[in-house]
């Protein structure tokens, strides 16, 4: 089965993380997350714009790819910005935050894209 | 605004006696005093789209910003030097917030409504509730439901990416944050046995033990860092305690 896949396109500042924030919550509730789930998915949704733009946003977008998967959802976000330079390594409390509200999590080598994935509790 | 002219002289002197102490009382008294011009000059924005509840409240906050900087040595009427202010705040409002900021008083009141059910169904299932069930019992559609899960963030989303003030990992350990009655329980053994049985929480209530007594952050510092409800922390936190709880008690057995 291929996986569904949603993608969105955002201006890189902060009050467009609300935007991603809002539709990994419908996502999430479109494969059965619990109200916990979904609170944990935004939180990570939230904090994988925070590491890409920071508090203050950049000129540029971030792409959102979310993925319907069997046991859940994954999410990868890409930012594409108009200077030069990577990513600032993100922040311990960053890394804690995601290790507390997803499954997996990864920056990958570029600096400019986090990907993400939850599965659904077993009930 | 239709004050007489005793009325006027008395809170001519009430901001001169703001001016020199800066007691918050008095404040208040003088923007509850000024209220109907915030609200008179809310009303000539209204039908633009924005309740007017809504309008009145921003029209309030230029109206705190006027008290606060007004001078009353200089002469001036404090409606002549307060009106500027508030009419720079709706028009503020319009320009800036848009969308990404303004949500409506009903997203509000249901995202109130969504936090007392949560607490009550995860209460009665022995577990969180899904959207739909939040959905049905709220008597609405679970889009709205979603929504108003976001405005918790929506409302504040001025001090949501703000630094919490916080980033370094000197300051303030377990102890720090009890009071003086309570640091013998914390001696260095106890404190041991803190520590493995954090690790051993799931990970969620680590974090949200370690952002309160660690980091020592309060809960709507919190809520802030993380865009969710005070309450939504609230719960978390006492979650976490109860199964810390649970294991400290399971280990004196």
């Amino acid at each position: 089965m291929i996986d569904d896949e949603i993608r969105l396109a955002l201006p890189a500042a902060p009050d467009f993380a609300r935007l991603a924030r809002l539709t990994a919550a419908g996502l999430a509730n479109r494969v059965d997350f619990t109200y916990d789930e979904v609170e944990d998915l935004r939180i990570a949704v939230g904090e994988a714009c925070l590491v890409l733009i920071g508090p203050e946003g950049r000129s540029g977008t971030i792409d959102l790819v979310f993925r319907i998967t069997t046991d859940g959802l994954e999410v990868e976000a890409t930012g594409r910005f108009e200077a030069d330079g990577s990513v600032d390594h993100p922040s311990d409390l960053s890394v804690h935050i995601l290790d507390a509200v997803v499954d997996e999590h990864e920056v990958l080598a570029s600096g400019r894209t986090v990907r993400l994935r939850k599965r659904r509790a077993r009930r | 605004m239709g004050l007489d002219d005793t009325e006027r002289e008395r809170l001519r002197e009430r901001f001169k006696e703001y001016g020199r102490t800066g007691d918050r009382a008095i404040r208040d008294q003088l923007i509850e005093a000024h209220l109907r011009l915030a609200e008179h000059l809310a009303r000539r924005f209204s039908n633009r789209g924005v309740a007017l509840d809504d309008l009145i409240q921003v029209a309030a906050l230029g109206l705190v910003k006027a008290v606060e900087r007004f001078d009353p040595e200089r002469g001036l009427e404090f409606s002549t030097f307060a009106t500027p202010t508030i009419v720079g705040e709706l028009k503020r409002h319009f320009r800036d917030k848009g969308w990404a900021v303004r949500v409506p008083r009903r997203v509000q009141e249901l995202h109130v409504e969504i936090n007392t059910l949560v607490g009550e169904l995860t209460q009665r299932l022995g577990r969180s509730p899904t959207i739909a069930e939040l959905a049905r019992l709220a008597g609405t559609s679970e889009e709205d439901v979603l929504e108003a899960m976001e405005a918790a963030q929506a409302y504040r989303s001025a001090s949501i990416d703000a630094p919490t003030g916080t980033g370094d990992e000197d300051s303030r350990g377990l102890a720090a944050q009890l009071g003086d009655e309570d640091v013998n329980l914390f001696d260095a053994e106890n404190r041991m046995l803190i520590a493995d049985l954090l690790t051993a929480l799931p990970k969620r209530e680590q974090l949200m033990l370690r952002l309160r007594f660690y980091d020592g952050m309060t809960q709507s510092q919190i809520a802030d860092r993380l865009g969710i409800s005070q309450m939504h922390v609230s719960r978390l936190l006492a979650k976490s305690l109860a199964m810390l709880r649970e294991r400290v008690e399971a280990t004196e057995r």
